[in-house]
């Protein structure tokens, strides 16, 4: 029921209104239009596994025996998801950190522009597979060549985008800043940062993938180190066993999607104002 | 007369284009500004006002020439906030609310804002929410900026501009982006918020009845090089109701300033 509001040629929701058109947003996730091209296109999937399993004998496993791999012993695959996601996330840690605070150096201070800038390109164009086994020789079979790996390959997206952020602050802005003396320091706290997140949570969805992309690379140039679902593959490829692959490679899929929901669920509650996050614009 | 809020002496400002030419966007600016004084300055596009603006607002620094704010710099008047300064967009931070938007330039560098406050102890003004109520910004406070008109949105800059109890208040044509309607309920509460508060205003515009209705003194400059040519004083006495806009006094400002324009304009072509 809708009040008219007297006047105002414009009828006020009541409670009622709020909460019903709140409901239908909430169920407009059961209706079949939103879950039926999902769910078409998942079925015609599973069917062209199917039917290259069954021409391919040699190629692909069948749905069923991958099933079975992971059903058999679940926690093997959790045990070394584990292991991978640890690697992946503290890797990315360590690389956030990095580029964060390089971005904040090359957008304050052009001298660290020039200086850091060319190494960084080179450093992007440099393929991390390549450098991933040179790094297993210098730091061993442990945990470090990997979260160097992770690290590196995280760094260049979040550096490239933090930076462009912090320096996007328009300029009536800086001048409104400037005439009541805020500091340098204060301008980057209360202005540049919060300009620039939604460039750094672009980047995030970015890197979160990636991180996974990199923990796996680093595992599999040290074969024969123990853990972590690169090593499943590698251990699993050496003795020809295909279903223990495509396990592994699943696991690795849901832990990357997981991942990326994880930023975008966070990115949606922080940046709340941004326009990016507006209906109009998903 | 009474102590000069703003001396602006022999002002030059070039730009360089190219090569060897340079663009003067001002030369030989002479200007005095009385304290709570309204000002405004007005020419054609090209002319410097906003770059004499932001001289005054220390954004910029002049090629020759002085700028003195109340004794001192500019920039030294900013680290006093001693001004405040209002650009043609809002400039709202797009994450905060509109109360916090007005309460952070308070914020920024405490010592400064003590000092402020101090000075000014005894004439304690109202605070943000109470000024934002007067500016009819009172059940819009906690909204987002995007939440807001463009009106809305820059009656809060205004608020935000006066929360500090500026000795000189810089306006870079506030209300160019409104619509009529808006931009006359503006005006109205600016002059509000000034007669209350006091403050010297320059305000830049090109509405030549904008700059009549809020003004003390007219000053018309003229482009090729920017340049001062008159300064107008509008003698009407505040506060100026509608009958006094639509009467001959009012009208024969307005056209004093058109023809010093229309002068300005057809000199700076000429060269």
């Amino acid at each position: 029921m809708s009040g008219l509001v007297k006047g105002s040629g414009r009828s006020a929701p009541t409670g009622a209104d709020v909460h019903r058109a709140r409901r239908r947003r909430r169920l407009g996730v059961l209706r079949p239009a939103y879950w039926a091209p999902l769910v078409v296109m998942v079925v015609v999937l599973l069917l062209l596994w199917t039917w290259g399993a069954h021409a391919l004998p040699y190629l692909l496993p069948p749905l069923s025996e991958i099933g079975e791999v992971l059903a058999d012993d679940p926690a093997y695959f959790l045990r070394n998801a584990g292991v991978t996601l640890g690697e992946a996330v503290v890797g990315l840690l360590i690389g956030f950190v990095a580029a964060f605070v390089l971005a904040v150096l090359v957008s304050e201070l052009p001298v660290a522009r020039r200086a850091i800038m060319p190494v960084a390109v080179v450093l992007n164009v440099t393929p991390l597979v390549a450098v991933a086994p040179a790094l297993v020789v210098a730091f061993g079979f442990g945990p470090g060549p990997k979260l160097v790996v992770t690290a590196l390959i995280c760094f260049f997206p979040i550096l490239i985008n933090t930076a462009a952020g912090l320096r996007s602050v328009p300029a009536e802005v800086l001048q409104v800043f400037r005439t009541v003396d805020a500091s340098r320091l204060e301008v980057l706290r209360h202005v540049r940062v919060p300009t620039a997140l939604p460039y750094v949570f672009a980047a995030l969805k970015i890197v979160f993938p990636l991180s996974v992309v990199g923990a796996v690379v680093a595992e599999m140039s040290a074969s024969g180190s123990d853990d972590g679902l690169g090593t499943v593959i590698q251990v699993a490829s050496s003795m020809n066993r295909l279903p223990v692959i495509w396990a592994a490679i699943a696991v690795l899929a849901l832990m990357g999607s997981l991942l990326l929901l994880l930023v975008t669920v966070v990115e949606r509650r922080v940046l709340h104002w941004h326009a990016s996050t507006h209906k109009e614009n998903r | 007369m009474a102590e000069a809020a703003i001396a602006v002496r022999g002002a030059r400002r070039a730009y360089d284009s190219g090569e060897l030419a340079e663009v003067v966007a001002l030369d030989g600016v002479d200007l005095e500004v009385e304290a709570g004084t309204f000002v405004s300055v007005i020419g054609p596009s090209g002319c410097g006002k906003s770059t004499l603006l932001r001289l005054m607002a220390g954004l910029e620094q002049p090629d020759a020439g002085t700028i003195e704010i109340c004794g001192s710099t500019p920039r030294a008047a900013a680290s006093q906030k001693r001004l405040g300064f209002v650009p043609q967009r809002p400039a709202l931070l797009p994450w905060l609310s509109v109360a916090k938007n007005v309460a952070l330039p308070g914020r920024l560098n405490p010592a400064a804002t003590r000092r402020r406050r101090g000075e000014r102890s005894g004439a304690e003004g109202p605070d943000v929410h109470e000024l934002l109520r007067k500016a009819g910004l009172g059940d819009a406070m906690d909204k987002l900026p995007a939440q807001l008109s463009g009106g809305m949105q820059q009656r809060a800059a205004i608020v935000r501009a006066f929360a500090l109890h500026p000795d000189v208040l810089l306006m870079d044509e506030p209300f160019s982006a409104l619509d009529e309607f808006t931009r006359e309920a503006l005006q109205e509460q600016l002059l509000d918020l000034w007669g209350e508060l006091g403050a010297t205003v320059v305000f830049v515009t090109h509405s030549i009845s904008e700059a009549v209705r809020l003004s003390d003194r007219v000053v018309v400059m003229a482009p090729r090089p920017g340049r001062v040519v008159d300064v107008v004083d509008v003698d009407l006495p505040r506060p100026r109701s509608q009958e006094l806009l639509r009467s001959q006094e009012f009208h024969d400002l307005e056209l004093t300033v058109r023809d010093l324009l229309r002068d300005a304009f057809a000199t700076g072509g000429a060269r």
